[in-house]
């Protein structure tokens, strides 16, 4: 039912790591001495928790002692399967193929896509997905039958697959492969041969798989393999899971195959040849035949039919045969005897061959019901076995497969998150979507209880958070917030807006995903905090750089006016040299610069100013008002400069010879006076820090400069 | 230019993020040596590795030796069998290689930057590095070291790349797309200055690497933001050339990215297409980028991509006794190496 | 599962990461401010080791608290002390000096002690609301972006909804600010105050809003259940919204830890719509902390028992406990 997920602590499915599914009690090491006066935390990065502890100081003791620690804990952590670098390694590998599926769905759902054509295509593209992730997962593995040609080495010891990839091909096979629908029987028994999985259950338990690595040991110490009970036994548990080129390889270790005693073992050795050529024509219903594998192919249901009725007419005629009296080797002619009953389908005969239930599972669905089709039948046998064969410590990849027989799409995913991870999850719901329609109904509903997230984004979500805790991990977390349009969008700009910028590289990096998502406002956020950074590090060039890049005119403003008052101080001192290259740094183009073009224009007004002091040349002083002019014109001049300027003016407009200023520019400067006094009563207005004659100095400089210039004109 | 067979591309994966990459030369005649800075963030270590590898077969690499950093190496350089790595740190270290005892570290200059080292070059046994704090300082590296500051801007100018011209001369790249050229004999600063023209304000960028071809020492070349490589040509300081990059012209270029340029050099493996060049005539480079290109720039012409990866394309270098071959450090945690056919 | 980052000195008592996790700021109880840097120059790694770069003597009294302010204007933390003085310290570097700690401005009332005190960025303007143990939120506005040591008291306001109550002689023991993280443009600035205090009126926390036509802060809602009004608070923790069309606030009382929703749509009095979502249970003792992830899903909390709880809700809404970690030594 949906809405009703899950029980809380059961198979949740929220977004945290597998660990912490239940209420659990971990305890976190801080190597200090009690008593821990108290604790203060902290979100890293991601899902990382920083926890300090503070220590109770002690009274007693006089010497400097530690007073607390930081640790921090990653909720995320794998269940050591696999090592960190091989998951970040997952990482990277899968979001290139994830990101080409989203892809492809974002065409899909153009209205232009016909929609027929793309829903035929559509579990391919799946495919494509399922086969990328699981190249990742680990190389294909050797099947239990060896490729040495050593004809005593029955089985290998293969290098030990993953959970995480027999979990991934389940999936597979069940969800994103539409042509193995007609056969999952039959590639269910894949799974556990050629893939091998049945080496992961050995851990818990006896398998047929540890029997035989079992009986690889013991080979080397017997002489004659057919008097051996074991021998026997193992060959019959072989055929029960269908491992039958092993069996067949078994087989033929029978001591009557060697030459010396071909001639008088003549009906045993037809017996033992008899059954290995009915093994390897067993029918199978499946589209074809694996390299090396034997078993006649059956494309259709009809024929198989046919050949199966064939073939159990062809067991019932041996297991009949008056051959068997002329067997003189009891253990022979008892042993084949029993497989024959595997071969024929006697419940008791599996049963004992077979070890755990999923063995027991496919050696019905090889001898007993190999016309089982669709889950609900499936299921149904998968129930009985495991009530045959219960076991006491459930193993995760059979959770998982019960989940998948039950139809149950929340037990799948509860499986998936608690025993592989939001890694799995996240990617596993890409297999699971396009397997059912019932799980995509579910995986995108958007209960308003949890803010209107869908499952598919919270998963989504989470694994973004972890990537996000690894630094080297963080950026292949776009690619998943990216994927959810809605909520990924916001967790990636505070993603963003937490990353370090004291590194050029990594602050490029950061601005460049900012690009590619177009998340213009963070991006300036982001120069704007290492420009700040920057300058404030006795760095200022690339701090109004960045600040430049980040469009940030309040601040450059702000640059301007530190610059300004510098400037105003100390023309001729040394260090001028020092500013006076900033400003240079800082550009004349004005479209961001801002208040940087009166700066450039004040140092230049400074500079003839100083020319006019050495010169004292009626044309070096005539320019010096142009620029004054100039400047007092400009509306990019601060109104809080205009005053000092004109203070800094005074030896012009007190110009002995003659007025410099004509009346129109005196009364220019005298309506600015005017302005200035109006403004001085707002609130915001900031004083100049002038004498406080400064002001009347400069009305009455004017005012005479206006006389003279009126009589002159 | 046209290229026949594909280019042969091996990938090999590190565990560990690769800061820099650089070609040695080799120790002996089979082996063929490459050194790689790294940084392992599962035990928060980074090192100094050199990997040997034969030709035929590069994806057997050994491991011959490592030296432990005190920081994270920030630029790497190699001048005959001489190491310059340079850390965030500030720290500066020369180091041997020896076929005997590994990496032999033979002198470091502990604080020669606040706040990291951004880039060195080594030529002849001299040092040049730079710095985000605007100081500029060559080590003479002879019998011990020799310091000799030549430049400190205080911070009002940052430099990201340098590279020498000659014993005496080199140049260095900064924020702005601005190149300075400077002249040891001239101390006191650059000699000559290039500004980029064509950028406004918040259009501007960053050099990340400037090199100099050794027989046209007046032409500088340089690549950093928005996918930018132009050269400027000491001749006429004023102007630049643009190879490829966002902000120029659309019609007359090709750009093989648009991101940050992190690495260019000049592809001496590549034959001119313009066999009379003139001394103005740039000649081809190569560069790789933050969006996961590795590719071949050449006046005028298309772009010839080496290279795609779905993962930024951090740094490369052209091996100079079979150039041919190219090591390039992946984003992702890996090495890629090129045989060119 | 656990990663040893750094070692405090004796008497440490608070601390405090910045932004980007990478510099720690630790209090201790002889008022010394001390700052943590990775020990590993130029590694970004966010799990590398840290160790301790600057110390110093910062108020004559123990430090209560240190509170990173926004990294847009800078590296500084607000220190508060038990003497009730918050201090500002920012480190700056000049001409390629080795940079320095450096007191910008000290913020100290006579009649009044500061309890807490937070930071925004709202456009470009930095502002600080400080709560002081009369009772009354102080919002000061920082006038330069560039310095911090010139600011302007914009607002003062009491914590009641009811405008009209004034309450003379209040006493305040703790006080909690948690602004909205609000990232979106046209979002009002809003935070939410709680008092520990035994004047009944002023512990509920209230949500504040700016009202930029009025230029005014109005108290847009309470979180409170009639019941639980006079509760005395101990922390308020806004949570991050990635989408939600609801606000989450999380308040701790001596009766839990509460997770409220906020409606975005004002009724015709200007107020907000509030529902109180969950009461987590199996909290023992006061509660110290609540800190919420960067996704708004996962409330940390520590508290009295040393303990340190995870919670999230399910797909039901229901709100449980995730896990809990012990501290052991």
């Amino acid at each position: 039912m949906p809405g009703r997920v899950s029980d809380p602590g059961e198979t949740s499915i929220v977004p945290v790591s597998p660990k912490p599914l239940e209420p659990v009690n971990v305890p976190i090491r801080h190597g200090l001495t009690p008593p821990i006066s108290r604790v203060a935390i902290s979100w890293s990065n991601g899902n990382s928790l920083r926890v300090s502890f503070f220590r109770q100081p002690s009274s007693t003791s006089n010497t400097e002692e530690v007073g607390g620690k930081v640790v921090e804990v990653k909720l995320s952590d794998g269940d050591g399967e696999i090592d960190d670098a091989k998951w970040r390694r997952i990482a990277y590998g899968s979001a290139t193929p994830f990101a080409l599926l989203q892809n492809r769905k974002n065409l899909s759902q153009l209205p232009m896509a016909s929609s027929q054509h793309h829903r035929f295509e559509w579990w391919e593209h799946v495919m494509e997905f399922s086969r990328g992730i699981n190249s990742l997962l680990g190389d294909p593995l050797a099947s239990v039958d060896s490729i040495i040609e050593d004809p005593r080495m029955v089985v290998e010891k293969v290098e030990k697959p993953t959970n995480l990839k027999a979990a991934w091909e389940l999936m597979e096979i069940f969800y994103a492969d539409k042509r193995s629908q007609a056969w999952l029987p039959e590639r269910l028994v894949d799974w556990l041969t050629v893939i091998d999985y049945d080496i992961l259950l050995s851990g818990s338990c006896e398998t047929v798989h540890s029997k035989l690595l079992d009986f690889q040991t013991d080979l080397d110490n017997i002489q004659v393999v057919e008097d051996s009970p074991k021998y026997w036994e193992v060959i019959s548990s072989a055929l029960a899971v269908g491992w039958l080129e092993i069996v067949v390889k078994l087989l033929h270790l029978h001591g009557s195959y060697q030459l010396d005693q071909l001639g008088n073992r003549e009906t045993e050795n037809g017996l033992v040849e008899a059954i290995a050529v009915l093994i390897s024509k067993m029918p199978r219903l499946r589209p074809e035949m694996l390299a090396g594998k034997l078993g006649e192919c059956c494309q259709t249901k009809p024929d198989f039919a046919k050949a199966w009725e064939r073939w159990r007419a062809q067991l019932t005629k041996l297991d009949c045969s008056a051959y068997w009296v002329q067997c003189d080797h009891r253990q022979t002619r008892e042993g084949l005897r029993h497989m024959l009953q595997i071969m024929l389908g006697n419940a008791n005969s599996l049963n004992d061959a077979t070890c755990h239930w999923i063995e027991l599972y496919v050696s019905h669905l090889l001898y007993i019901r190999p016309f089982t089709a669709g889950l609900e039948s499936m299921n149904s046998l998968a129930q009985k076995c495991i009530d045959m064969k219960p076991i006491s410590s459930p193993h995760k990849l059979m959770g998982l497969l019960t989940g998948i027989l039950s139809e149950s799409t929340e037990v799948v995913l509860g499986e998936c998150s608690r025993a592989f991870g939001p890694w799995m999850v996240c990617h596993a719901i890409e297999l699971l979507s396009a397997g059912s329609n019932q799980a995509e109904v579910l995986l995108h509903e958007e209960p308003y209880n949890l803010g209107g997230i869908s499952i598919e984004v919270l998963q989504r979500l989470a694994y973004a958070q972890v990537l996000s805790s690894h630094e080297l991990t963080w950026q292949i977390a776009p690619i998943y917030l990216a994927s959810c349009m809605k909520q990924g969008m916001g967790l990636l700009e505070i993603l963003l807006y937490k990353q370090p910028v004291q590194h050029k590289q990594l602050l490029l990096k950061n601005i460049e995903i900012c690009r590619l998502y177009e998340l213009d406002s963070i991006s300036s956020n982001i120069m704007k905090v290492a420009g700040v950074h920057h300058w404030k590090h006795g760095r200022k060039g690339p701090g109004v750089f960045w600040l430049q890049q980040a469009c940030d005119e309040v601040r450059l403003n702000r640059i301007s006016q530190h610059l300004f008052d510098f400037v105003g101080k100390s023309i001729s001192d040394e260090s001028f040299k020092q500013w006076d290259r900033l400003i240079e740094l800082l550009g004349s183009e004005t479209r961001i610069a801002g208040g940087l073009e009166f700066l450039h224009k004040y140092r230049d007004f400074k500079r003839s100013l100083q020319h006019v002091i050495d010169a004292k040349t009626p044309d070096a002083a005539r320019q010096a008002v142009e620029s004054l002019i100039l400047l007092m014109k400009n509306p990019s001049t601060p109104q809080r400069f205009w005053l000092p300027l004109l203070h800094d003016s005074l030896k012009l407009l007190n110009w002995e010879e003659r007025p410099l200023l004509n009346v129109s520019q005196t009364t220019l400067l005298l309506n600015k006076l005017q302005e200035l006094s109006m403004a001085r009563l707002r609130p915001d207005f900031v004083e100049s820090d002038l004498p406080p004659q400064a002001l009347s100095a400069v009305r009455l400089a004017l005012a005479m400069n206006l006389g003279r210039a009126i009589l002159e004109e | 230019m046209t290229v026949t067979e594909p280019v042969k591309i091996y990938k090999l994966p590190q565990s560990k993020y690769i800061d820099n990459v650089r070609w040695l030369p080799p120790l002996s005649a089979f082996d063929c040596l490459y050194a790689l800075a790294v940084f392992d963030s599962d035990t928060n270590t980074p090192s100094l590795e050199i990997h040997s590898i034969t030709k035929p077969n590069p994806q057997k690499p050994e491991l011959h030796s490592t030296w432990l950093s005190p920081s994270r190496i920030s630029s790497l350089r190699v001048s005959n069998s001489l190491i310059a790595a340079a850390t965030y740190g500030g720290s500066l270290h020369f180091l041997v290689p020896d076929s005997a005892e590994g990496l032999v570290e033979s002198g470091r200059e502990n604080e020669l930057h606040t706040g990291g080292i951004a880039s060195v070059d080594l030529m002849e046994g001299e040092c040049v590095s730079v710095g985000e704090d605007g100081r500029v300082n060559v080590v003479r590296v002879r019998d011990g070291l020799e310091l000799t500051g030549v430049f400190d801007s205080h911070g009002l100018a940052a430099y990201s790349a340098v590279k020498w011209a000659s014993p005496t001369e080199f140049v260095t790249g900064g924020y702005g797309f601005g190149l300075q050229w400077w002249d040891q004999r001239k101390p006191g600063g650059p000699v000559f200055k290039f500004k980029a023209n064509w950028v406004h304000g918040a259009n501007s960028g960053i050099v990340h690497s400037v090199d100099i071809h050794p027989s046209r020492k007046h032409t500088c070349l340089a690549g950093g933001s928005a996918g930018t490589i132009f050269a400027w040509d000491l001749r006429w300081p004023q102007q630049h050339i643009f190879l490829s990059g966002v902000g120029m012209n659309e019609s007359t270029t090709h750009s093989p990215c648009e991101s940050e340029v992190w690495e260019i050099q000049y592809d001496v493996y590549m034959q001119s297409s313009n066999i009379k060049a003139s001394s103005a005539w740039i000649l081809p480079v190569m560069s790789c980028s933050e969006d996961g290109i590795l590719a071949v720039v050449e006046q005028g012409e298309e772009p010839i991509e080496l290279l795609a990866e779905p993962c930024a394309i951090n740094g490369f270098d052209i091996d100079k006794q079979n150039p041919s071959d190219v090591i390039c450090s992946l984003e992702w945690e890996s090495v890629a190496i090129l045989t060119r056919p | 599962m656990e990663k040893s980052l750094a070692t405090l000195d004796e008497g440490t008592i608070c601390s405090s990461w910045n932004y980007c996790g990478q510099r720690l700021a630790t209090g201790s109880r002889d008022g010394t401010l001390a700052i943590f840097d990775p020990s590993n120059p130029g590694s970004s790694s966010s799990s590398s080791s840290f160790s301790r770069t600057s110390k110093n003597k910062v108020s004559e009294t123990s430090i209560i608290k240190v509170v990173w302010i926004p990294p847009e204007c800078g590296d500084a933390v607000a220190c508060i002390s038990s003497d009730g003085i918050l201090s500002l310290w920012e480190e700056t570097a000049e001409d390629g000096q080795p940079p320095q700690w450096k007191l910008c401005k000290r913020f100290e009332s006579r009649s009044s002690n500061i309890l807490d005190a937070q930071f925004a960025i709202s456009g470009s303007n930095l502002k600080m609301a400080a709560a002081f143990s009369d009772g009354h939120v102080k919002i000061f506005e920082l006038f330069d972006s560039l310095e911090l040591m010139n600011w302007q008291l914009q607002a003062e306001l009491q914590n009641v909804i009811d405008s009209v109550s004034k309450f003379g002689n209040a006493s305040c023991v703790s006080a909690s600010i948690s602004w909205s993280q609000q990232r979106g443009e046209g979002q009002h600035l809003s935070f939410a105050v709680g008092f520990n205090s035994n004047v009944p009126a002023l512990n509920s926390s209230k949500v504040w809003e700016f009202d930029p036509a009025h230029q005014r802060w109005l108290p847009v809602a309470e979180l409170a259940l009639a019941e639980d009004e006079g509760d005395h608070v101990y922390g308020v923790a806004w949570a991050p919204n990635i989408g939600r069309p609801y606000e989450i606030i999380s308040v701790a009382t001596h009766k839990g830890i509460s997770i409220w929703h906020l409606g975005s749509a004002p009724d015709l009095d200007g107020r907000l719509s509030v529902e109180k979502a969950a009461l987590l249970n199996g909290l023992e003792g006061e509660v110290w902390q609540m800190e919420w992830d960067i996704s708004g899903m996962t409330l940390a909390t520590a508290g009295g028992d040393g303990t340190i709880r995870l919670w999230q809700s399910n797909l039901n809404g229901v709100w449980h406990q995730q896990a809990a970690f012990e501290p052991t030594p």
